[in-house]
């Protein structure tokens, strides 16, 4: 099977031939510690892992005044920022003891809205919420330009791309730090303690403001019809239950996000839920969304609560698992032995009868070069019988 | 008020606490709507002078104990306890002024914080707040808190004990920095660290005197060394 052939296997909860294995994200600053800084193509191809092109490509309108940001630089996954004059977006530097600091305001004819991101060298964070007031919510739903996919862009980067591995893109977010999840992305705008408690202060706001945002990733999904994507991203973290409950989840969570699979669907795309943190007592409420991959069952040892065995029995016969490796503790410091276990561990707990991809649960910042080799070196040893047994 | 009224309304307010019942206004919980909630039941006692301890004692502590006993057994979630602790705060704005003229003693001082270059707060902030709810003077210095603000912070409260929290394998170097500068200026400082990434195994490695799998492990700690 070629890489792509693997994953999709996988993802169609099939018995490929063996367990596809991948990474998560590959961040820009781990790459450029290993010798030769590769590419993310090239990272995939030195380990002999199934590869993943992340790729975001969207097309401003020039009808609707739409046009690609001149002043923005779009980082590693990020897509070039569309703006309107009604949505122009400033960037300006400000001076700060530790971190790169970095005032956003957008202004907008009725208001200007400002957030602060701040990084270092590895991450970027906010410092600085963008909705201070509840009526910020109605200048973003008035303002903030649609988004439609550039099909043709993806298309010829999925034929050059071609059986190395899979193509995937992500819902996109707000325009400054967004997120794929209608909750994720409020969560970043207000602050999730602050987005938390107003469920229960006034959840008819907070309806409203997930209505928003959802309203654009509807647009932008519908667009993706024809696009040869094999993936696309939705989720986030803020919606585990290791931040809110299931109550939560299924009311505020779950219609939003379910309405954009069901919308993807019917573009013909499939969609992997992300939902890093907690995931157990989550995991019928997310079925019932209906994804067509769930990760990244995040174990205890990293803040997590995956059982990846219950999970495969739970709802392996419905979605597709991706996930499950403590990129923590297995990718530095140990023996690669240790490493092989834990690549073990994962496939005979979840690669029963296929419909699971080995990967790191989420991003991972270092890691030992004889250990990745490990990783990837004993997931190709993990091969599936004819018949199909794990 | 009549003992007997005393203890009801002490245990209304545990209730309130408990459901996250802060104030007559609150939403939530549904069956409560329009009751009094902890603000309005801890005026009440201080009115009839119920002895501030007794309200903490009594009311609050019992509380936030039952609400951190459910999330410890997995039956609530983090917003639930959010919710018991913003009780609890509608209550303490009642209490703080009884701190500081010392008619509650306070069982000591915990110091907490996210380490520098780490800004993730509702870990770190679920934490301080149960702790508080334990009986605790808690002081909250933020997030992204350098190493020489805690030690600034534990000379000027001698006793008090430290909590660091990190949730970035990034940020967790961090917390070994802190770590290192506490117990070289301040040896005697119990430190507790804690967060997502973070394991027994590291506390160990980088000097800490505990790790706290959640809130209660950290009052748990405290109340062995330093607690009354």
């Amino acid at each position: 099977m070629t890489s792509r052939q693997r994953l999709l296997c996988a993802l169609e909860r099939r018995v490929p031939d063996r367990l596809p294995v991948t990474t998560h994200h590959l961040m820009p600053s781990f790459l450029e510690t290993l010798p030769g800084k590769p590419t993310p193509l090239e990272f995939f191809d030195r380990f002999g892992l199934d590869a993943v092109c992340w790729l975001n490509v969207n097309a401003p309108d020039p009808g609707c005044g739409q046009y690609f940001d001149p002043d923005h630089t779009p980082g590693e996954y990020e897509a070039r920022r569309i703006v309107t004059e009604c949505w122009r977006i400033e960037a300006e530097d400000v001076p700060d003891r530790w971190y790169r600091t970095v005032r956003y305001a957008i202004h907008t004819p009725r208001a200007t809205l400002t957030t602060v991101l701040q990084s270092d060298a590895y991450t970027t964070w906010v410092a600085e919420r963008l909705v201070k007031n509840k009526s910020d919510i109605d200048v973003i739903a008035e303002y903030m330009p649609p988004l439609v996919c550039d099909v043709e862009a993806v298309n010829r980067r999925a034929a050059s791309f071609g059986e190395r591995g899979i193509v995937r893109g992500t819902v996109p977010g707000f325009d400054v730090y967004g997120q794929p999840g209608c909750w994720q992305d409020a969560a970043v705008l207000v602050g999730i303690e602050r987005l938390i408690l107003s469920v229960y202060d006034d959840p008819d706001w907070v309806r409203r403001l997930l209505a928003v945002l959802e309203k654009r990733k509807r647009t932008w999904v519908s667009s993706l019809a024809g696009a040869r994507y094999d993936l696309i991203e939705l989720g986030g973290g803020d919606a585990s239950s290791t931040v809110i409950s299931p109550g939560i989840f299924e009311e505020f969570v779950a219609p939003y996000d379910a309405s954009l699979i069901e919308e993807a669907h019917k573009a013909g795309m499939r969609v992997v839920y992300h939902i890093c943190g907690g995931i157990m007592p989550l995991l019928d409420l997310l079925v019932a969304m209906k994804p067509d991959a769930l990760e990244t069952f995040t174990p205890s040892a990293m803040g997590g609560d995956a059982d990846l065995g219950a999970a495969k029995k739970k709802i392996g016969g419905a979605v597709c698992m991706i996930g499950g490796f403590d990129q923590v503790h297995f990718f530095t410091g140990v023996d690669p032995e240790r490493t092989r276990a834990e690549v073990r561990r994962c496939f005979e707990e979840a690669g029963e009868g296929g419909g699971y991809i080995l990967a790191p649960s989420d991003h991972f910042f270092e890691a030992e070069i004889p250990l990745l080799e490990a990783y990837a070196d004993e997931a190709r040893a993990c091969v599936y019988h004819p018949a199909g047994e794990g | 008020m009549e003992e007997r009224e005393i203890a009801e309304t002490l245990e209304r307010l545990a209730e309130c606490v408990e459901r996250g019942k802060a104030d007559a206004s609150s939403l939530h919980p549904v069956d409560l709507r329009g009751r009094d909630g902890a603000e309005e039941l801890t005026r009440l006692l201080l009115e009839a002078g119920v002895p501030p301890a007794r309200i903490l004692d009594e009311g609050l502590i019992p509380g936030m104990g039952r609400i951190g006993e459910k999330f410890r057994e997995k039956q609530v979630f983090v917003p639930d306890v959010l919710l018991a602790a913003r009780a609890m705060h509608a209550a303490m704005n009642h209490l703080r002024p009884f701190f500081r003229s010392r008619a509650i003693v306070t069982r000591g001082t915990f110091i907490i914080g996210t380490v520098f270059g780490d800004l993730h707060d509702i870990g770190k902030k679920l934490v301080a707040m149960v702790v508080e709810g334990s009986g605790w003077d808690v002081v909250d210095l933020g997030v992204n808190v350098e190493p020489e603000r805690f030690v600034a912070e534990v000379r000027s409260r001698p006793g008090a004990v430290v909590g660091l929290s990190a949730l970035l394998t990034t940020t967790m170097p961090n917390m070994r920095t802190t770590v290192a500068v506490l117990k070289e200026t301040t040896p005697c400082t119990p430190v507790i660290v804690g967060g997502a990434p973070v394991t027994p195994e590291f506390a160990a490695t980088i000097g800490a005197d505990a790790y706290g799998a959640d809130p209660y492990a950290a009052v748990e700690f405290l109340h062995r060394v330093g607690g009354s």
